[in-house]
């Protein structure tokens, strides 16, 4: 669909008591807010910055202190960090992709909110690297690969599949933000910033067949970005955490953490919109609505969520293998009982108490803080799998024999901890300086869909279904 | 206290919200006169009043009777049998916990769907006044009036175009 | 996407009630023949319990087959309806609305169907309340529930009573219907089955948040209900192939992918039985050709788990299990038949825009889905326990008696004639819903082109 700025003067409401809007005024606040720098903006990555480099400080004396694969059991909160940057960040623009497939209108605000994300895989790839150093070899463990002799399994084939994954959401990125980047291009002053932006969008005129080839590139790319992203959550998930584990079969874990990177994502979405209209921005664009769709799937999700960690439960449960019983106490009831009762609190049943109650769901706070919530939940996941995962010496084996001792974080993990979360915050911000925080296009094809009409004595939403 | 209730059919929703707000108009109370159709429409859209209801705590309140139910009887029936199976132990949690979901789940659909019929007003075997031609189409304006009114409520809904007008006793 | 016509609501009656008011030569006819069939299978259930489980091909230590399978089968088909119908209305799909009853309808007949399995396998049915009812007060000898076979019967009754409510809580206002266009005894006892019901204000809010309410009540127990059904499998540590965690989503996304395939394939054959050309469209398949294609491919993602985890393990029983379902004799056979029928034929078809618009091809490719759902079952089921197991120390390979055949081929007679018997008393199509979504019709100019719009509520 051509969405111009001009061709569409009139104004109209997308909510029934809204305000009016005009394309115009999409385009007028969102080139305010890229090019206006403000100090509190400054002082935020100053501050970033700075965990950040502490984190980094951090990180080198833990490589002082040993590194390798025989000194692997000090690196499970640096690898816990890995997979929740990439069940996060990783699963984030899956809103954007999602939502686009289902032609939803209410996601518009938010498509490039969740997109923006993909940046941050920069720091997932680089958090990667050590990774490969810790991993031990094949022989004699179970392995997804089936044979070691198979060529750069496990690690490469990792390694291209999460640096595969980076790329192809930068890709995604770069490709949905190009027609707003034109547009900013031509309303920025002849700053830096505005030239870059014509570099990369130089070509972009808006022609019906650019926007047939946009659309057409943002499906393929999205349904892609999906493919890879379920590939790597499995692929990381067996290869750093079940196999490590002598005996553990688990076949709904990957799917669990691909379920867990899909709250996540819907939780980051929202915590970040909702600082986004705290800060003063976008409220009119943002309508309450919006939020209340995402309460509702974030609720389906986190039921979800409990089924599948019950589901897994009871099979071993019932089981009672040794493998299965130790698994179970070293995973969930002894040795990470904190962590894991944190994740299954925070996951599912702080969530989903905030969002049974109907006023709460209609709310902006009631959902931001379910989101915020899965968020931390997920946080004590990736612990309470891959601390322990890489505590184990002898991966050798088909059977768990004892339960593991529990390792607790010391000061260096924290600051790492701290300096990865303060990493990826810091190139989100740095990334929303390139690429506007609010997809202009998608909202304004949303302003040529939504009209507010009366019918009889009372008004109510029209929302028109282009095929 | 309405001794006569009054209907009259509308072949254009547009003229029945007319009646409703004709009716608001000469004084009559939006308690005092109800809109009847064959299809749900958009609330608020026939200016009609404002109803609540207190479904909500139906389902609430069935679950934790279904719940209960499910505890008592899950424990109930392994400490009045004892037997250990599978080396699992007497009062085993995972198992209790899928009989004692279904149990909520159960209580709080069987109340949630009594709490639907009750707070619908139904059923009713008192015998309201109504016209056949609703289901097919036409939408009904019904007015509770005393004897002093009556005519008046007549004539207005006369005036909004109604295709018929009827009375009977209440 | 929305192709149909402004149709007056006297017209909508007529034709929504064409079941209910009319006879047709068809109807009959196929009702008799299905009732036939039905009849046949009664009797080789009948001569099942008087001769006992002998006459079936079960031995050791195959001791679940042909009406397991079916017993699942049909516990699947069940998922569609209620999934379908609650999904759509929570996310206020325009196009639910011609297929929510009869989605609806078809999960509570199969459902009814699925039981009335494992009540003909055990072969003494009346035993059954000793085992999974408490009330045996004389001999206080209680059912264990930490068997998955005792969670079975709580999950469906729950889901069975709740489906059968969520209908009839919809109908209520189209039995009002039928009740002003009929009279004497029809008159009176369509007025005592509709409570009343006079469409307030009032009482059509209630019915739309009964609508979503329920909705979201029932779908967490669709979800426990194949769960369940896949723990009777899952919780077995000793039969190889069985013990999975994934199991239960793996059964749920199956039972979603062969009911909604149901779905569409009922939803076809009332358009052509009861000549509702103006209210099951093109636009209404091909959207439930897209979601079709969807819940195929997540299913195929937990298939390929399932299997891929079964390797993983590399232990030696394991892994002969898993080459005996794909490799051996005769499983090999149908394993192939079950992932092309599947999903290599029909998803493949549905991603063509064409084929979705098709009724014929909807008809061909989702009759398919249930073909191999139907052995996908099967094929999990019975190889599994076809090899030698710590208890039973022998092999054996099953093959079906005509027994068990004519028992299943029943079933589905019986589930289709059920559904037509309900299509002679209630309307398959609900007649507000449809008049509802006429009335929420609207359209927005963009340009020159005039984009089809719905009326949203909140």
């Amino acid at each position: 669909m051509t969405t111009t700025a001009d061709n569409n003067r009139d104004r109209v409401q997308i909510t029934v008591d809204g305000p009016e809007l005009n394309s115009r005024m999409v385009t007028e606040q969102v080139s305010r807010d890229f090019f206006n720098v403000t100090r509190n903006y400054r002082w935020l990555v100053a501050i970033l910055g700075s965990v950040f480099v502490i984190g980094i400080i951090a990180l080198i004396l833990r490589f002082l202190d040993g590194f390798g694969v025989s000194e692997r059991a000090q690196w499970g909160y640096y690898s816990a960090m890995f997979a929740f940057l990439l069940i996060t960040a990783g699963s984030a623009p899956l809103v954007a992709v999602g939502l686009r497939w289902t032609k939803n209108h209410w996601r518009r605000p938010f498509s490039r909110v969740s997109e923006l994300y993909a940046a941050v895989g920069l720091l997932t790839i680089l958090w990667f690297l050590p990774l490969m150093a810790l991993l031990p070899p094949l022989e004699g463990r179970r392995s997804l690969w089936v044979s070691d002799e198979f060529i750069g399994v496990p690690l490469w084939w990792d390694f291209f599949a999460v640096l595969g994954l980076v790329v192809c959401g930068l890709t995604l990125l770069v490709l949905s933000a190009i027609p707003d980047m034109a547009v900013l291009a031509r309303h920025g002053d002849d700053g830096p910033r505005a030239r870059l932006l014509r570099s990369i969008s130089g070509f972009w005129r808006g022609s019906q067949s650019q926007w047939n080839y946009h659309r057409i590139g943002l499906t393929a790319l999205g349904a892609f970005y999906f493919m890879l992203l379920i590939m790597v959550q499995t692929m990381i998930n067996v290869d750093f955490v079940m196999s490590l584990v002598p005996g553990w079969k688990d076949s709904i874990m990957p799917a669990h953490q691909a379920l867990t990177g899909l709250q996540t994502a819907i939780g980051l979405v929202l915590v970040t919109t909702f600082i986004l209209r705290a800060t003063g921005r976008y409220k009119d664009f943002i309508p309450m609505e919006s939020f209340w769709s995402f309460s509702k799937i974030l609720l389906a999700l986190c039921l979800l969520w409990a089924y599948f960690w019950f589901a897994a439960l009871i099979t071993f449960w019932y089981g009672r293998t040794p493998t299965e019983l130790n698994v179970l106490s070293t995973f969930m009831f002894e040795s990470y009982r904190i962590p894991f009762l944190l994740n299954f609190f925070f996951s599912f049943l702080i969530p989903f108490l905030i969002l049974i109650w109907n006023p709460v769901r209609k709310s902006v706070l009631g959902p931001t803080l379910a989101g915020a919530s899965v968020l931390i939940g997920a946080f004590f996941m990736t612990i309470r799998l891959y601390v322990p995962a890489f505590g184990i010496e002898d991966v050798t084996g088909h059977t768990l024999k004892a339960v593991q001792p529990a390792i607790l974080p010391d000061v260096l993990d924290i600051f790492i901890i701290l300096g990865g979360l303060a990493g990826a915050a810091l190139i989100y911000l740095l990334a929303s300086r390139i690429f506007p925080i609010l997809s202009i296009w998608e909202v304004k094809e949303g302003l040529l869909y939504q009209r507010v009409r009366p019918l009889l004595r009372s008004k109510f939403l029209v929302l028109g279904k282009p095929d | 206290m309405a001794t006569h209730s009054v209907l009259a059919l509308y072949s254009n929703a547009e003229y029945a919200a007319e009646a409703g707000e004709a009716l608001d108009n000469a004084g009559f109370s939006k308690e005092d006169y109800e809109f009847l159709t064959d299809t749900p429409y958009p609330e608020g859209a026939l200016g009609e009043r404002h109803s609540s209801h207190r479904l909500y705590v139906f389902p609430f309140v069935g679950a934790l009777i279904g719940l209960t139910a499910a505890i008592l009887l899950t424990s109930g029936t392994q400490l009045a049998y004892p037997l250990v199976t599978g080396g699992k132990p007497i009062l085993s949690i995972p198992p209790m916990a899928i009989i004692t979901y279904e149990g909520t789940m159960l209580g709080a659909i069987l109340f949630t769907v009594i709490g639907i019929i009750f707070e619908s007003r139904l059923p009713t075997t008192k015998k309201h006044i109504y016209d056949d031609r609703i289901t097919e189409g036409l939408i009904g304006v019904v007015v509770d009036c005393d004897d002093n009114t009556v005519d008046r409520a007549e004539q207005i809904l006369t005036q909004a175009g109604a295709e018929e007008v009827r009375r009977e006793a209440a | 996407m929305q192709e149909g016509k402004i149709l007056g609501y006297r017209r909508i009656n007529r034709d929504l009630l064409r079941g209910v008011f009319e006879n047709p030569v068809k109807y009959w006819a196929i009702v008799l023949f299905l009732g036939l069939v039905v009849l046949f299978a009664v009797g080789a259930a009948g001569f099942m319990v008087n001769r006992g489980i002998g006459v079936t091909g079960l031995n050791r230590p195959v001791f679940w087959g042909f009406l397991i399978t079916n017993f699942v089968f049909w516990i699947g088909i069940s998922h569609a309806g209620v999934m379908l119908s609650a999904i759509l209305r929570l996310s206020k799909a325009e196009w639910r609305r011609p297929a929510t009853r009869a989605a609806e309808v078809l999960t509570i007949f199969s459902l009814m169907t699925a039981v009335l399995m494992p009540f003909i396998h055990t072969g003494r049915p009346w035993r059954l309340m000793y085992w999974v009812f408490p009330y045996d007060f004389s001999r206080g000898i209680w059912p264990d529930i930490r068997s998955p076979l005792v969670w079975d019967p709580s999950a469906v009754n729950t889901y069975l009573l709740s489906s059968i409510l969520f209908v009839f809580i919809a109908l209520v206002p189209d039995l009002a219907v039928i009740r002003d266009r009929s009279s004497g005894i029809r008159r009176i006892a369509y007025s005592v089955l509709s409570l009343g019901w006079r469409g307030t204000p009032r009482q059509w809010k209630l019915q739309a948040i009964a609508g979503i309410l329920l909705s979201a009540l029932i779908l967490p127990v669709f979800v426990s209900v194949h769960s369940i059904v896949s723990w009777d499998f899952g919780m077995a540590v000793s039969v190889n192939s069985w013990h999975s965690t994934i199991f239960a989503p793996y059964f749920v996304i199956g039972a979603v992918h062969s009911g909604v395939s149901g779905v569409v394939t009922v939803m076809i054959f009332m358009r052509w039985l009861f000549g509702w050309e103006e209210y099951v469209r093109r636009e209404h398949i091909d959207a439930l050709g897209r979601l079709l294609i969807v819940i195929a491919i997540a299913w195929f993602y937990f298939f390929a788990m399932e299997f891929l985890f079964g390797i993983y393990g590399q232990e030696g029983d394991e892994l002969a299990t898993r080459s005996l379902q794909i490799f051996g004799h005769p499983w090999g056979w149908l394993f192939l038949t079950f992932i092309i029928t599947a999903f290599f034929f029909p998803v493949p078809l549905w991603l063509f825009r064409n084929v979705r618009r098709s009724f014929l091809w909807m008809t061909i490719t989702t009759i398919s889905v249930n073909v191999g759902m139907w052995l996908e079952r099967f094929i999990i089921i019975v190889p599994g326990l076809a090899r030698k197991q710590i208890f039973t120390q022998s092999w054996y390979t099953y093959a079906p008696s005509p027994i068990e055949i004519m028992i299943v081929a029943g079933t589905f007679a019986l589930v289709l004639m059920l559904f037509l018997l309900f299509a002679k008393v209630f309307p398959l199509i609900p007649i507000f819903d449809i008049k509802e979504g006429q009335i929420l019709t609207d359209e927005i100019k963009v340009g020159r082109r005039r984009v089809p719009a719905v009326i949203r509520e909140e």
